[in-house]
């Protein structure tokens, strides 16, 4: 059975983990993640889920404290759709073993031709840029000019399309000349695409992208049966060794992170937060203590387990554990293929997914707010802070317990197993190195 | 046949990098990953009868120690084979692999696999692989770890058997 799962899964995930494309999508978000989690604690606390807590701060610093915050926060969250062009161009030209700052910068000016730069105001017409184009909305967007902008100055750069210089020429003037007809193609290129979108109904690009493409896909990516398959596919290949996120991450990422981004442009705006499968959903509200949930075996491990093996990982491991590092766990216990472990493994996460997105379906607890916590926020604060309620705590406490009872048959079975082994050798099963 | 299989702390189940100062010990059995590799060891009547364990930093600190410790009581304990490893892609226990697996090839006659992974490993795998036997497996969280555990099986039944093992190198080893 488990040889022909892995049959099927493992080209699977080899294609899905070695497509450049896949591989630079990913890596491209992670470029921005940092700045999104930096910028998420200022829009926290300018937003921070106490009653009475705008009010307070506004006695204490005056009316405008919550605009020095949101300042912040905006330099981020009104610009996801450029920057996520910026990383993934990056990411991708680097894939592509391109200069990757070249790359970035052919993409962003792409981006920017696409971008209408006027707006009617009453009757007048005035040069001025909508965020509207470059936040979250213009995601998708953004990863096709990055997609596109680097492939096509790709292109002219194979074909050696340069300018040579003659020798004596500092580096830095040369590969500046380099650049020059390769970029020229590209914004060309977009000089046309946006000429030509101009004459269709759709007007821009950023329209034609986000009708066809973003908004479908969007509602496809915010549905539990998504959010069932993302967590059953990341656990399944967990337990066949393989980093089971990074492939499933590679397909759906870019939609949880435009869920995010507008759960969180909602939030900003106190509006009704519009989406339940956001990134911090999947981090927050589906594993505790890492991939397969396993603080909750952690905690099985340490209360009921008696086997020397087991208690010691589990004291050991159970620190890291609550701060979402299971390493020692998954290669210690191990998890990696260990067909006991592997179904509590499977099978708590896609069930913390349904009851999670169900309980927020029908409004038990808020749909979290798109602030993305650092992954190592242990659960029950992440569960507070990330939907604003006391509620999102008690959901993670039970999905912490549900896990624990589902757990402990099979560590049990381990447990048992092990005690076996270790009554059968009833002399001192350590090896005495001083014997040698 | 009768394997006894090296790990460094975290392959062990003894904890994280924050446990690397772990001093050298043993069981007889098969500890953390090594569990896995001995459900296939089992298919072919071999068995692990003891884990040498080290933290990384330990080891660098008292290499000589080691190695030396762990060649005697793999000879004392009569192994017909002994494995190190999967290190995956960690540097510190792939060089401590390597470096182990060496001390073995001049000091004992127990055959040694080491079984690694090339990614944060080139330069390594570059200086050791002509001299020593080191089993290609993926990276941690790479794809084929299954596969590449049968090969490593592989390698210890050939080597047990005393066994021509250039083909099994030129498919299975970096050469």
């Amino acid at each position: 059975m488990q040889n022909k799962a892995e049959k099927i899964l493992m080209p699977i995930a080899t294609k899905l983990g070695n497509n450049v494309v896949l591989r630079s999508l990913r890596d491209g978000f992670l470029i921005i993640t940092p700045l999104i989690i930096v910028t998420s604690f200022f829009l926290l606390i300018g937003n921070f889920p106490i009653p009475g807590w705008n009010e307070f701060w506004t006695g204490v610093l005056g009316s405008k404290w919550s605009g020095w915050f949101s300042a912040v926060s905006n330099s981020v969250f009104s610009f996801t759709g450029l920057l996520g062009c910026f990383g993934i161009s990056y990411a991708y030209g680097k894939n592509r073993g391109l200069q990757a700052v070249n790359a970035s910068a052919v993409a962003i000016i792409s981006f920017l031709i696409l971008t209408p730069t006027s707006l009617t105001v009453g009757k007048k017409t005035v040069s001025a840029i909508q965020t509207l184009y470059l936040g979250p909305n213009g995601i998708f967007l953004g990863i096709f000019i990055a997609l596109i902008s680097v492939e096509l100055y790709r292109f002219a750069l194979k074909r050696h399309w340069t300018i040579k210089m003659p020798e004596g020429v500092p580096p830095a003037v040369s590969q500046s000349f380099d650049a020059l007809l390769p970029s020229a193609l590209v914004i060309f290129a977009f000089f046309l695409i946006r000429i030509v979108f101009s004459l269709t109904s759709f007007e821009t690009v950023y329209n034609f992208i986000y009708t066809l493409l973003q908004a479908p896909l969007k509602n496809v990516g915010n549905t539990l049966p998504s959010a069932l398959l993302y967590n059953f596919l990341a656990s399944l290949l967990w337990c066949f060794g393989i980093n089971g996120p990074t492939i499933t991450n590679s397909v759906w990422s870019p939609i949880f992170f435009v869920l995010t981004q507008d759960n969180l442009q909602a939030f900003q705006n106190h509006l009704p937060l519009p989406h339940v499968f956001t990134q911090p959903f999947i981090d927050i509200f589906t594993t505790y203590g890492g991939g397969g949930s396993t603080l909750s075996l952690l905690i099985v491990m340490l209360i009921i387990c008696k086997s020397n093996r087991v208690r010691q990982l589990g004291k050991l491991a159970i620190i890291p554990g609550i701060f979402g590092i299971n390493e020692p766990i998954i290669f210690g216990l191990p998890v990696v293929l260990n067909p006991i472990i592997a179904i509590p493994f499977i099978v708590i996460p896609t069930l913390n997914t349904l009851i999670s997105g169900l309980v927020m379906t029908w409004g038990w607890v808020p749909h979290t707010n798109g602030v993305l916590l650092p992954w190592t926020t242990p659960p029950i604060i992440s569960g507070w802070l990330s939907t604003g309620s006391w509620t999102g705590s008690v959901l993670q406490l039970f999905e912490i317990i549900l896990g624990i009872l589902i757990y402990y048959p099979f560590i049990k079975m381990l447990d048992n197993q092990y005690l076996r082994e270790e009554a059968a050798a009833s002399k001192d099963l350590d090896i005495d190195f001083s014997e040698v | 046949m009768k394997v006894i299989v090296i790990l460094d702390q975290i392959q062990a189940g003894l904890g994280g990098k924050e446990r690397a100062d772990t001093p050298l010990g043993g069981k007889r059995l098969a500890m953390g990953s090594a569990d896995t590799l001995e459900k296939s060891l089992k298919k072919i009547d071999g068995e692990i009868i003891g884990t040498f364990y080290c933290g990384t930093t330990y080891y660098q600190d008292n290499a000589d120690l080691v190695q030396e410790k762990f060649a005697k009581m793999a000879e004392k304990m009569a192994a017909d084979v002994v494995v190190i490893g999967p290190t995956y892609d960690y540097p510190e226990f792939s060089k401590m692999g390597c470096e182990l697996a060496t001390y073995f090839n001049e000091h004992t006659s127990v055959p040694v696999l080491v079984a690694t992974a090339i990614e944060k490993n080139e330069a390594l795998i570059t200086q050791y692989k002509a001299s020593l036997m080191i089993v290609k497996v993926p990276k941690k969280g790479g794809t084929g770890l299954s596969s590449a555990l049968n090969h490593l099986v592989e390698g210890c039944q050939l080597a047990t058997k005393k066994e021509d093992m250039r083909e099994f190198k030129q498919q299975y080893c970096y050469s």
